[in-house]
């Protein structure tokens, strides 16, 4: 073949050699083999679920180390009810020895009241602004004092509210109990009034979700007024209604160690795997309302303690031992959680190894290898710059010059 | 009968052949390097002979003139060859500005829709969290606006190529208007018996250039060049060139148009234009579609689960993203439709600490939208396409490239000038040079001998 001139070759070959010893150059300089998309379609498309595995990955580790912390304070909280309801057993057993004198009764009393007053602010403990025992209703405290009587705002003598009184569609007013643990709901809806309510709340009464005597009135000021004829059943009502206003306990109402649980039974739960979802909270009124009698049995202690004979007072000790029992039952599935999450941490410190190191075989490159492809294209390009320096002044005119 | 004079002529002659090839050998050096230039050779022709008394006697040399050495067969293999090479650059041009818009590493639609799913995930930890709320609508807002990114980025590469097109068709209307002004003049030196090569090399020039720009089929008579596009539409026929026209479409785009105004643009797949048209009207409208519909599926299913909850306020969730109603446009009109926190629909039973919907928002990361997969799953399709894509075209590109290398090294080992074999008959044709004029030398040495023969004898 007559070769005329061999510089487009040349150029073709520096060309080429430069272009590979650049992608090497940029390997070794990323740690990447893949820095385009078109350098391995393949392994790009794959990178995709990798890197969404890995970022869900870092995402349930960091709900595992929220988790942690919420959870250690709950266990902590319901620790320290342990303790309260331990002591309390202690000081009624002693209250229902008859050696024991009326006074000192009274003053164990007063002391069994201080560890409800404890029980009950452990139950309301809040944790990053939420309140850990009050269900889904977590921005109120649960354990509220309960009182007969509640009115609303709304409502006077030259105004006063009556049955036919229109409520603000979608509105609701709850009425808990602090007797029967239980909580009405009413959501208003369109045309409903305060005589719709007050029907809903003697239903409440006859399926025993409110306490015997409980109703809703209109009294002479005019306002609606909820409350029980029953001095010792403590009710809290709560409402969002406009045509009612808020409604508020009234005057010397409150009715001595009740407290009515206002969250809801709701269990919020959380992933911390792509199949692997824990609850994350423990409803109050389980853990201390009608489920486990805590309150209820602390508040009949203290009654019989201050008037009570031995044979009552040791029937409450024994239903406060009860509720312990109940108690530490209810804080198995949180300590079970709690120990989930630790080896559930470890697992997702596994798994994200596991998926750095496939997002790596996809994408990344061996440093050796590399290095050595690097130093392969140097050279060959040293080669190829060193022949086109060594061809291209060769001409037939340099050897015929004098 | 032999004389001096006769060798003086034949020695006269023989210098003007030789200042001529000198000449030749001179213009071929001097052209070296000149795209598309075919090296001359010399046409020397032996002087007839002439025959008397007995005896026959030659009569020097004669140059009758030059001969541009062409093979036809590889100009249009490499004029081919550079069609092919101009589409496939034209696509990976496009290809690679598209690419980083779908780069896994960086801010991109993959990252930000991991980021979002994250975000819900860490919102389930604190439902009542106005931060953690925040967070999700901020992973939304990042999330809208990578969709609106990539799709501007295919948007401005479609208009880019529009323009393109009115640019390569004004190319090519004014190259074809020069091929046919070259035919009469080529067919005039052709009927004079000459080589035509400086003019053939301007003609064979342009015809490289049109088909860089789009397929041309050649055909040679003798009027000259005539040129098609690929399905037959004639650009140049004798002296006359047919202008193609450009006119904005029912879809907006430029499309072309033959001298009968017959709309061609579906025919054009080759060369640049081919390649520019190919990407503009099926490429990038195909990676579009796939786009949109990710969004559009993607942010109805996020706004059905929306729907299927209640936000902070108790009240139904709200749509979470603006879509438009038809898939078409979606990824570059997709935004927030919420601003305030409050209204991501964590809640399942209308309370503020509720997380239970959240697990409906989750499950959009692992569900499967209408098209079948998951959100994950078609934005991978999509990746693997734009990667695929380029990779193709690098590779076509690559070679093409070095099939043209090869071709141009066959037509340059045909007609190439070799300075090395210049500078070897520049030497030959130097010594036929001097050789000549020592003849010349020599007969007027013999014709003042001669002449002074008469002047001895007189003396």
């Amino acid at each position: 073949m007559r070769v005329t001139n061999m510089v487009p070759d040349m150029q073709y070959a520096m060309q080429q050699s430069q272009q590979a010893l650049s992608t090497a150059e940029e390997q070794v300089a990323t740690g990447l083999r893949v820095n385009q998309l078109s350098d391995d379609p393949s392994a790009s498309a794959n990178l995709v679920s990798s890197l969404a595995q890995s970022a869900n990955v870092d995402q349930y580790t960091s709900n595992v180390t929220s988790l942690q912390s919420q959870m250690q304070m709950a266990d902590s909280s319901i620790s320290s009810i342990v303790t309260t309801l331990n002591s309390a057993i202690t000081a009624g057993t002693e209250g229902a020895n008859g050696s024991v004198s009326s006074a000192q009764r009274q003053e164990i009393a007063s002391q069994v009241q201080g560890f409800l007053t404890s029980v009950v602010a452990e139950g309301n403990t809040s944790f990053s602004g939420s309140y850990l025992f009050g269900g889904s209703e977590a921005a109120t405290p649960p354990f509220v004092a309960a009182s007969t009587t509640y009115t609303s705002k709304n409502g006077s003598v030259a105004s006063p509210l009556s049955a036919t009184t229109a409520l603000t569609a979608g509105s609701v007013t709850t009425i808990s109990d602090a007797t029967t643990g239980e909580t009405m709901t009413f959501k208003a809806k369109a045309g409903n009034t305060v005589a719709t309510l007050q029907a809903a709340v003697a239903s409440a009464v006859s399926a025993g979700t409110l306490s015997a005597g409980t109703s809703a009135t209109i009294n002479a000021s005019g306002q609606l007024q909820i409350g029980s004829n029953n001095s010792a059943d403590g009710i809290v009502v709560g409402s969002n209604d406009a045509a009612l206003g808020t409604m508020t306990a009234a005057a010397n109402t409150a009715v001595a160690n009740a407290y009515a649980y206002v969250g809801n039974s709701s269990v919020n739960s959380v992933q911390i795997g792509d199949a692997l979802s824990v609850a994350t909270n423990l409803p109050g009124n389980k853990l201390l309302g009608s489920g486990s009698n805590v309150i209820g049995s602390l508040g009949s202690l203290i009654t019989a303690l201050q008037s009570g004979t031995t044979a009552e007072i040791g029937n409450a000790v024994s239903a406060v031992t009860a509720a312990l029992s109940s108690v530490s039952t209810q804080r198995m599935p949180l300590d079970n959680t709690i120990g989930q999450l630790e080896s559930q941490d470890s697992y997702l410190s596994q798994e994200k190894v596991t998926l750095t190191s496939q997002q790596n075989n996809l994408v990344g490159v061996d440093t050796a290898d590399a290095a050595t492809t690097l130093s392969q294209d140097e050279l060959q390009n040293s080669a190829v710059m060193a022949a086109a320096a060594k061809v291209m002044p060769q001409t037939l005119l340099q050897y015929l010059q004098p | 009968m032999a004389s001096l004079s006769t060798s003086l002529n034949m020695a006269v002659q023989s210098l003007g052949a030789d200042t001529a090839a000198l000449q030749m050998t001179n213009n071929n050096i001097a052209n070296a390097n000149t795209p598309g230039y075919t090296r001359e050779v010399a046409d020397f022709q032996e002087v007839s002979v002439t025959s008397g008394d007995g005896m026959s006697s030659g009569n020097g040399v004669e140059l009758t003139g030059y001969q541009s050495i062409r093979d036809e067969l590889l100009q249009r293999q490499i004029e081919q060859e550079t069609t092919a090479q101009s589409g496939a650059n034209a696509q990976q041009s496009t290809l690679q500005q598209i690419q980083p818009a779908f780069a896994t590493t960086t801010d991109d639609i993959g990252t930000d829709m991991s980021a979002l799913f994250s975000s819900i995930s860490s919102l389930s930890t604190n439902p009542t969290s106005t931060s953690s709320r925040q967070a999700v609508l901020t992973a939304g807002q990042n999330l809208a606006n990578a969709f609106n990114t990539a799709s501007s980025t295919l948007t401005s590469q479609q208009a880019g190529l529009n323009t393109q097109v009115t640019q390569d068709v004004s190319q090519i209307n004014q190259l074809t208007k020069q091929i046919a002004a070259l035919n009469p003049q080529i067919a005039e030196v052709d009927s004079t018996g000459e080589d035509a090569g400086t003019l053939q090399d301007q003609q064979d020039q342009l015809v490289l250039s049109l088909s860089k720009l789009t397929s041309v089929s050649v055909t040679q008579s003798n009027g000259g060049v005539t040129l098609t596009t690929g399905n037959g539409t004639p650009l140049v026929v004798g002296s006359q060139s047919s202008a193609l026209q450009t006119t904005t479409g029912s879809d907006g785009m430029t499309h072309v148009l033959d001298q009968n105004g017959n709309d061609i643009t579906k025919t054009l797949t080759a060369g640049d234009l081919g390649g520019t048209i190919q990407m503009r009207d099926t490429t990038i409208p195909g990676l579009s579609t796939q786009l949109d519909t990710l969004a559009n599926q993607f942010g109805s299913a996020i706004n059905a689960a929306q729907a299927a909850g209640y936000d902070q306020n108790g009240n139904a969730g709200q749509n979470f993203f603006t879509i438009p109603t038809t898939v078409s446009g979606s990824a570059g009109s997709i935004e927030m439709a919420i601003s305030d926190p409050a209204l991501v629909a964590a809640s399942s039973d209308g309370t503020s600490g509720s997380n239970g919907n959240l697990t409906n928002l989750s499950a959009v990361q692992t569900s499967a939208l209408p098209s079948g997969q998951t959100p994950s799953d078609a934005y991978a399709s999509l990746i693997y396409q734009v990667g695929s894509l380029t990779a193709n075209a690098n590779a076509e590109s690559s070679a093409t490239a070095a099939s043209l290398l090869q071709l141009n090294n066959q037509m340059s080992s045909v007609s190439g000038v070799s300075i090395d074999e210049e500078s070897a008959n520049l030497i030959t044709y130097q010594q036929a040079y001097e050789a000549a004029a020592r003849v010349v030398t020599t007969i007027q040495a013999l014709f003042s001998t001669t002449m002074s023969m008469g002047t001895a004898s007189a003396a």
